[in-house]
């Protein structure tokens, strides 16, 4: 029986000698007598660790049937990396690199980089895509290593690329949101990149809240927002002929819903595609429409008029008397055709655009109540969600002197944001409700959790009676004046103004021959799905807003009522024969 | 004095052996589980990232489209605009009932 047991020890002994033998033997023949082979081999694997892919989430255009585009995703391919120490020969590796990776450095870089023998890791070409890249990684050159990559990809290219923004390298060594809704939502769309990897045991043991209710998934998600690509599209279009037409210095334009704020279309020319930004020049990177300030010139007249109209002072039969030009503390103010029109009722301010009618309502007004009204619409940014927005230039506001305030009632003296300017004319297509402009209306959280953004701030400055008189002048003006009459809709009503201001010449005056043009409009007017604010800067060879901006509105109104399907609301009997 | 020695049904060695033998195979096991959670991890996130991949590509594909349609002079293309439009009131869902 001891013998027995002897001999079955002495077995098991023998075994686990042999089962070492084995293990000790097999460790050699792969650490040492292959090692260098499975060295490459490791390099060469596709996936590389996952803690250095870059990743982020998403933003969403939105169509009108509410279904979503990506407008700034991931893209993934491969990136080509060298081994200096083990890379034989790099003529030979830079030829079938450059073969195949048309991103590759440039064959002198590529031979100094081969040539730094004390590094082991140098890239050489960058988003190489999946077939190219798996192509070279089945060649396995000799010290060329083939690696995943994941970089911000943008499907739009250079649709409401100033909008979206960008991605890059800050001060620190990890991409991150600079400009656009990238940077406002930087906290939701960065990724940390380390849940793929955590030891799930281990986090049992030191993070079972962690493992059970993931913080990170209750912030870091997708953005969606409210532009819409058609739109945006056409809006865009629309801004590239307009200053290519005019040579113009740059042009812009918002549509908005002016019910809710939310944006639909957010354009400025020129842009710049978000996949190829090598040479852009910092102030394309910027959002204009939210940084820059101008004095939009006349269509700051419909809201002189709603101040006059809502503070009692003025009512649509008021007339005044209209010499074409006044002297105000020793000022000359005058019509733009410097023309005479007599006695005349309010409406004609708006549909022939007097200046001097204006400043007569400015000067009814009063300066305690003009400064009231404007301090309200354009006191306060808008907050929108972009960065770096830019502040009103009121300082006109803060003075006594009459004059100011009659050149602010018809937009010039004053200036403001293209995004504040849509806000302010807003009030008149949401009867005197100012709203709160966004481009952003949802987050789809990690965790599944859809969160809708708090946009419902109103801020009320007139009354409605008073917005829809002026509203009833803007839709003559479009029905009579825009295009000589020929601009009218019969079955639409469309609100409008055009504005035309005067560039200021950088020493306290004014340039005669160079101007602003800007043009708001809404439609249907008396419940606006739309309002559309377009300007152009510096247009050449051409003077007056209406001639540059009033074929580019209507384009859009008619693309509008044609896409959305916009009901008419006038032009024919609403009730049908029994 | 009485004998305190604990009188088992089994061999307290044989126990031993056994918990370490189960104990071992249920480390190695958990090993393996973690081991093969980590790569199907990896892999279907990879997978997920290059469908998304691909679909960006799709969605390039069609915002190109849409940017394009909307250059498009329809006149150039032989298209021209409608004499006139023809707006019909909507019925009201009831009425059709």
């Amino acid at each position: 029986m001891r013998t027995q047991f002897r001999f079955r020890i002495r077995l098991v002994l023998a075994f686990v000698v042999f089962v070492a033998l084995v293990i000790f033997v097999r460790l050699y023949f792969v650490q040492v007598v292959h090692g260098d082979d499975y060295a490459q081999k490791a390099d060469r694997q596709f996936a590389s660790g996952g803690s250095g892919l870059f990743d982020r989430g998403a933003i969403y255009f939105t169509n009108k049937d509410g279904t979503l585009v990506s407008a700034a995703t991931l893209a993934t391919g491969f990136l080509v990396a060298i081994n200096p120490q083990t890379l034989a020969d790099p003529e030979t590796a830079y030829t079938l690199i450059a073969e195949i990776a048309s991103t590759t450095i440039s064959h002198e870089a590529f031979l100094a980089a081969a040539a730094k023998k004390n590094l082991v890791y140098v890239e050489v070409a960058h988003r190489v895509s999946d077939a190219k890249g798996q192509e070279l990684a089945a060649r396995a050159i000799p010290g060329v290593q083939v690696l995943r990559e994941r970089w911000r990809y943008y499907p739009g290219a250079s649709l409401a690329s100033q909008a979206i923004g960008i991605v890059s390298y800050g001060s620190g060594d990890a991409l991150i949101g600079q400009t656009g809704l990238e940077a406002v939502y930087d906290g939701t769309l960065a990724r940390s990149g380390d849940s793929l990897y955590k030891n799930f045991f281990a986090e049992l043991f030191s993070n079972v809240g962690n493992l059970l209710v993931n913080a990170k998934d209750a912030c870091e998600g997708d953005i969606v927002t409210t532009i819409e690509p058609q739109v945006q599209a056409r809006l865009e279009h629309d801004l590239a002929k307009l200053s290519e037409q005019y040579s113009s210095k740059e042009s812009g334009g918002i549509i908005m819903d002016p019910a809710t704020g939310a944006i639909l279309a957010f354009a400025s020319y020129p842009s710049y595609d978000g996949n190829n930004r090598q040479n852009v020049g910092p102030a394309l990177l910027g959002s204009p429409l939210v940084e820059d300030v101008h004095e939009f010139g006349s269509i700051m007249k419909p809201m002189t008029m709603t101040s006059g109209l809502d503070a009692g002072v003025i009512t649509p039969d008021t007339t005044y008397n209209d010499t074409g030009c006044i002297t105000v503390s020793t000022r000359k103010i005058c019509n733009w055709d410097r023309k005479a029109r007599g006695v005349i009722p309010m409406k004609e301010v708006i549909l022939q655009s007097l200046n001097v009618g204006a400043s007569w309502v400015a000067t009814e007004l009063g300066q305690d109540k003009f400064r009231s009204y404007f301090t309200t619409l354009f006191g306060t940014k808008t907050d929108i969600d972009l960065p770096s927005e830019g502040r009103a230039l009121l300082g006109n506001l803060s003075t006594t002197q009459q004059v100011n305030f009659d050149n602010m009632s018809f937009g010039q003296g004053i200036a403001v944001t293209p995004v504040q300017m849509v806000r302010a004319l807003g009030t008149l297509a949401n009867g005197g409700v100012m709203v709160q402009p966004h481009l952003v209306s949802a987050i789809r959280l990690d965790s599944g959790i859809v969160r809708e953004l708090d946009w419902s701030k109103t801020v009320p400055v007139f009354g409605a009676t008073a917005a829809h008189e002026t509203t009833q002048m803007m839709t003559e003006m479009v029905d009579e004046k825009l295009a000589g009459g020929k601009a009218k809709i019969p079955s639409m009503s469309v609100a409008a103004k055009t504005g035309t201001a005067q560039l200021t010449d950088g020493h306290g005056g004014y340039y005669q021959d160079r101007f602003f043009h800007s043009f708001v409009g809404f439609f249907p007017s008396y419940n606006p799905r739309f309002i559309i604010l377009l300007y152009t800067n510096d247009p050449q060879h051409v003077t007056y807003a209406s001639d540059t901006l009033g074929a580019t509105f209507l384009d859009l109104v008619h693309f509008l009522i044609d896409y959305y399907q916009v009901p008419p609301d006038r032009g024919f009997a609403t009730t049908t024969p029994a | 004095m009485p004998n305190l020695r604990l009188a088992l049904p089994f061999s307290l060695t044989t126990f031993s052996v056994s918990l370490v033998a189960v104990l071992a195979v249920t480390y190695i096991g958990l090993i393996a589980v973690v081991m093969s959670y980590a790569a199907l991890t990896v892999e279907f996130s990879q997978s997920v990232k290059n469908d998304e991949a691909a679909v960006a590509v799709l969605e390039g594909k069609y915002l190109n489209g849409v940017a394009h349609l909307q250059a498009l002079d329809y006149r150039a293309a032989g298209y021209t605009a409608p004499l006139a439009k023809i707006f019909v009131p909507a019925t009201s869902m009831t009425a059709l009932r």
